[in-house]
């Protein structure tokens, strides 16, 4: 148990020194995170909210392949990912590989789905009278749209959570299209499985407790937002 | 000028047709109670008059254009209460508020707004602040009522406004409806199942039954079991060896309902005044009441179970004879019987 505590001391000792290497991992991690939310979400909310609201042709098929993608492992995201911007591939050019912009697109291949599905559900257990009552207030289909999704807010905030704790905790797609490079591309969760690798328990526990800091971080505002 | 006209319209749900209204108006300004049983049809046709959702067959024009869901001409103009109301999980003051600040009317907004509230017989500085989930099934119904009636809406229309809530509440619902056609000379639509206060109010009273209209003003439906006597008449027996003769075809009589308009039907204090032309049922009247729409009295008459809707003669008979317990005689024509 000596090194839990080790771990816990050395992580207060790393943040609040400046630790360069752990800062750039914290850097690599929360941009990573950052950009693949923010497209997963830009996407994923009217997908689900099309897909929760409309009735169309090869909407239940279409909803199983989203579901399905909820268990995605995030290796082989990494391996297809890694497939598409290697050299060889279709995207090559774009020098993504080994880089935060190709650990994004990865991890918003891994948040796409859960914020996707999780959106509709919330949009398919919506009150079927909040639509007729919008219409008769006199909303047009951009209120009705917007209204509706304030309404489930709460549901898409769960939906952005869950994408949120799944792109914050992956090791696969990091590992695999970002390299693991020091200074570069090496995310938290990297640099634990490297430092667990070499014996360095108390450095991996304490970046662990770093990960989840950043996570508090995020998940405080959305509470708040909850009690509103 | 019509504020709706409807022609040959037909609406249903799964290919399985549950409205049919081949020709219906409604003036503007005026009073329109709709009434039937469960499942007649009733909501599915406020939901079409409230462009909530556009007839499968025929044409809705309001106000002489053809108008259709989020169309400019009805958007803010057509005001809803659906049977089952939904606030917004907002504040009350937000749900009320909300109508006027999608349509960026801004400009007094908190006025209208009290204004709304104090209609529906809610205090603005006791209710305005308090959260949705605050609110009885009553004061939830009257919000709802204040959002719409905060748009000083062109037509207003209310399914069932007064089921499921007390009686004080079905009365501030009610007056605050009427108040709205009186100050803004509001076209109102109501279905209920209070048809006393739908009869009183209505300028006219719709009947639907499975999906089609039965006409204008009371009815009574007699369902069957329906038996032919050989002579090309169908008849229903009633308790005390009474039997109710209609004339007709119904395409499966054994199931058929009939429906006899009130004012196809007479009311006798003795058999010996029933009109040669009218077969005669006896019961008991149980209620009158003045319609001042029709400025008639009908009376509900007590046959072997069932209650005929029947009008008083009108002005010129001494119609001070009928008094509810006295024992009366429905007269009715055989062949003025609409089947279903």
């Amino acid at each position: 148990m000596e090194y839990l505590y080790q771990g816990l001391i050395q992580a207060f000792r790393l943040l609040f020194t400046g630790d360069p290497e752990t800062y750039s991992a914290v850097a690599a991690t929360v941009k990573a995170a950052s950009f693949s939310m923010a497209a997963s979400l830009t996407l994923g909310i009217p997908a689900g909210f099309a897909l929760g609201h409309f009735q169309f042709p090869g909407r239940r098929q279409v909803r199983l392949v989203v579901d399905t993608c909820l268990a995605l492992p995030t290796v082989f995201v990494g391996l297809v990912v890694y497939a598409m911007i290697s050299r060889q591939g279709p995207m090559g050019d774009m020098g993504l590989l080994f880089s935060i912009p190709g650990i994004a697109m990865g991890q918003t291949l891994l948040a796409l789905p859960v914020v996707t599905a999780l959106s509709a559900t919330a949009i398919e257990s919506m009150d079927a009278n909040l639509r007729v009552s919008l219409i008769t207030l006199g909303a047009n289909r951009r209120q009705l749209l917007l209204t509706s999704l304030w309404e489930v807010r709460h549901g898409i905030l769960a939906a952005g959570l869950t994408a949120y704790g799944r792109v914050l905790t992956e090791v696969g797609i990091s590992m695999m299209v970002g390299g693991n490079i020091k200074w570069h591309s090496r995310t938290i969760t990297t640099a634990i499985a490297l430092e667990t690798g070499k014996g360095m328990f108390a450095t991996g526990i304490a970046l662990g407790l770093v990960l989840l800091l950043i996570a508090f971080s995020v998940t405080l505002p959305a509470s708040l937002l909850r009690k509103k | 000028m019509n504020a709706y006209e409807l022609e040959d319209i037909a609406h249903g749900y799964d290919g399985q047709t549950v409205l049919t209204i081949e020709d219906w108006t409604a003036e503007e300004g005026t009073v329109s109670g709709v009434v039937g049983p469960n499942g007649s049809g009733k909501s599915t046709l406020l939901s079409l008059l409230g462009f909530v959702t556009s007839p499968t067959q025929g044409k809705i024009r309001f106000k002489g254009r053809p108008a259709e869901p989020f169309s400019d001409i009805v958007r803010g103009k057509v005001a809803m209460l659906p049977q089952d109301a939904f606030l917004l999980k907002r504040s009350v003051y937000s749900n009320v508020a909300y109508g006027l600040k999608i349509k960026k009317q801004n400009s007094g907004i908190k006025t209208r707004v009290h204004e709304a509230l104090d209609m529906v017989g809610l205090d603005p500085g006791t209710f305005a602040r308090r959260p949705w989930f605050a609110l009885s099934g009553g004061e939830s119904r009257r919000v709802a009522l204040a959002a719409r009636l905060a748009l000083q809406p062109e037509v207003l229309l209310l399914d069932e406004p007064t089921a499921s809530v007390d009686a004080a509440s079905a009365q501030m619902i009610k007056a605050a409806a009427l108040h709205a056609r009186q100050q803004w000379g509001t076209t109102l639509i109501v279905t209920s199942h209070d048809t006393e206060w739908l009869a009183d109010i209505s300028d006219n009273l719709l009947h639907l039954f499975r999906g089609c209209m039965l006409g204008n003003g009371r009815q009574t439906l007699i369902f069957g079991p329906w038996t032919g006597n050989g002579s090309g008449m169908l008849c229903r027996a009633f308790p005390q060896g009474q039997v109710l003769e209609a004339s007709g075809h119904p395409p499966d009589p054994q199931n058929a309902v009939a429906a006899i308009e009130a004012r196809q039907m007479r009311l006798y204090l003795t058999a010996d005044e029933v009109a040669p032309y009218h077969r005669r049922l006896k019961g008991i009247l149980l209620r009158l009441s003045y319609e001042q729409s029709t400025r008639l009295t009908s009376a509900a008459v007590l046959v072997g179970g069932m209650i005929f809707n029947v009008y008083l003669p009108e002005a010129g008979t001494d119609n001070r004879r009928f008094h509810p317990g006295t024992e009366v005689w429905v007269g009715y024509d055989p062949h003025s019987v609409a089947w279903f």
